[in-house]
């Protein structure tokens, strides 16, 4: 009995593994290749007369900036995610405020923790419940009512909100970002590194301003690692970034709706 | 017709922000996202047994997490509402709502737009910018979509090497890399203008607020709409010391 019971579970689960390793990797590309052609269309097709060295200087700008974090972020939520959901976390986006809340909730709900095939399964689920909502919302709220409220509002008002929006984001995201991270010397690096950047380095060379943003942060983790605490630090959590990818602290995030 | 108004000097960017093609892409970004929710529900719901999981139990996990992303959403959608000036309804929908996030959509669009010397919203923001702008912020949030893709499988097989990726590193760089890059970014906002530091310091201030708030009151979702509620009181002192 036992050797049957065994034997269908795993032939239940090789076919949710044969399933979702081979659509869940092709959804994903499917969704990299649109996202890829409407960026080549908005680029070369819609002609604006972008040429491909001042895409190519814009996205090496965006990459040195960014790609270190998109290649440790994955590897940070796979233990929490499990395989099939990576899937569908990298897809979806908004992974720490609102997938990853979502799973460890609904574990919770039925006594299971991260790391088990049962909360694999439990995780996928909560997370087609959690795009049911936010899909619904995004076309309700962002696609129908944001549009039309944006389309009401006095132009004047719309020139703010254009002209100013940089400051009024970056100013949360990293007091965000601090308070994420708990990490007082890296914070202090950044700072210097930053500051010196942008009020010293940029005003005397200009030609860096491209890469300022890049030169800061190679220079930061640079500088982070080399006055690292050699002690190992008391919370060992593993902070993966999400002000890259989405809105709020992960530890709290995460923690807060199981307690 | 459409394609007559694309002007790329203009800074009148709506014909290009709301372009029909970028409508018909989203929305392909959309049906894919529904597609695989549809094959992930059929495969979880098959082999919910094997795991000893009812289909009332997954029916009720589906609903926890609906539940659980009710805030986060409308959330997610108030920022998203405060972007629509800047980047229109479809690149809105696919970046910030989908895929990527405001954080890093922002950044790398102000990135972008910097590599021709210009700035986004303001006078230099044309079609041209948007466009280079969209493009390379999308292409960026590729490299995530991509190592996903490459590291999944690797890491689901023989992950004991890349997981036992030294913890400090794993621990420092991530950190580093991100407040660098958000520090400079808002640094370089704050030499603008005046008004740009005061509408930073005010978006800063209005997201301590809330944290605090959230952490005394014991109120979670506050900290969820810091975002929020941040940039809609940073914006409208900004329209105050403008219109002043």
């Amino acid at each position: 009995m036992s050797t049957t019971t065994s034997t269908n579970t795993s032939a239940g689960l090789a076919a949710f593994d044969r399933t979702t390793s081979i659509w869940g990797p092709i959804t994903l590309a499917l969704g990299l290749l649109i996202s890829l052609a409407a960026a080549l269309y908005a680029a070369f097709g819609s002609g604006v007369g972008i040429t491909p060295v001042e895409l190519v200087t814009a996205v090496v700008a965006v990459l040195a900036t960014f790609g270190i974090i998109a290649i440790i972020e994955p590897i940070s939520y796979f233990p929490i995610l499990g395989r099939s959901a990576m899937y569908q976390a990298f897809l979806i986006g908004n992974i720490a405020n609102k997938l990853l809340p979502a799973a460890v909730v609904a574990q919770a709900n039925l006594g299971e923790r991260p790391g088990t095939r049962r909360a694999e399964l439990i995780a996928g689920s909560a997370i087609i419940g959690a795009v049911l909502i936010h899909i619904t919302t995004l076309i309700l709220l962002v696609g129908v009512l944001g549009t039309w409220l944006v389309g009401t509002l006095p132009a004047p008002l719309i020139a703010t909100a254009r002209a100013y929006i940089l400051p009024a984001v970056f100013g949360a995201v990293v007091l965000q970002s601090v308070m994420a991270m708990r990490n007082r010397r890296v914070t202090i690096v950044a700072v210097i590194v930053a500051a010196v950047i942008v009020f010293v380095v940029v005003p005397l060379a200009p030609a860096l301003t491209f890469y300022a943003t890049a030169l800061a942060v190679i220079i930061t983790i640079a500088a982070s690692w080399f006055t690292r605490s050699k002690t190992p630090p008391a919370s060992a959590a593993v902070a993966p970034d999400e002000a890259a990818t989405g809105d709020a602290a992960p530890a709290a995030q995460i923690t807060e709706p199981t307690r | 017709m459409v394609l007559a108004a694309v002007d790329p000097s203009s800074t009148d960017i709506t014909p290009l922000i709301q372009h029909p093609v970028l409508w018909a892409l989203a929305a392909g970004v959309f049906a894919v996202v529904i597609l695989q929710s549809v094959i992930y529900f059929k495969a979880i719901r098959k082999a919910a047994p094997a795991v000893g999981l009812t289909p009332a139990q997954v029916t009720s996990s589906v609903r926890s997490g609906a539940v659980a992303a009710v805030g986060p959403s409308l959330a997610v959608a108030l920022v998203a509402i405060s972007l629509l000036p800047l980047f229109g309804t479809p690149a809105v929908l696919t970046r910030i709502g989908l895929v990527g996030s405001a954080a890093f959509d922002v950044a790398a669009a102000g990135i972008s737009a910097g590599t021709q010397g210009a700035q986004l919203g303001g006078p230099t923001y044309t079609q041209k910018i948007f466009a280079l702008a969209f493009a390379a912020m999308t292409i960026g949030g590729l490299a995530w979509m991509l190592s996903a893709l490459i590291l999944t499988p690797i890491l689901s097989k023989g992950d004991a090497k890349l997981r036992k990726v030294n913890p400090a590193v794993m621990a420092i760089v991530p950190t580093a890399a991100l407040l660098g890059a958000f520090f400079t970014l808002a640094f370089s906002e704050v030499v603008k203008s005046p008004v740009h530091l005061v509408t930073m310091i005010a978006s800063a201030a209005a997201m301590g607020v809330c944290i605090l708030l959230a952490h005394r009151l014991r109120r979670p979702w506050l900290r969820e709409w810091g975002l929020g509620i941040a940039i809609l009181v940073a914006l409208a002192a900004a329209y105050f010391m403008t219109a002043a």
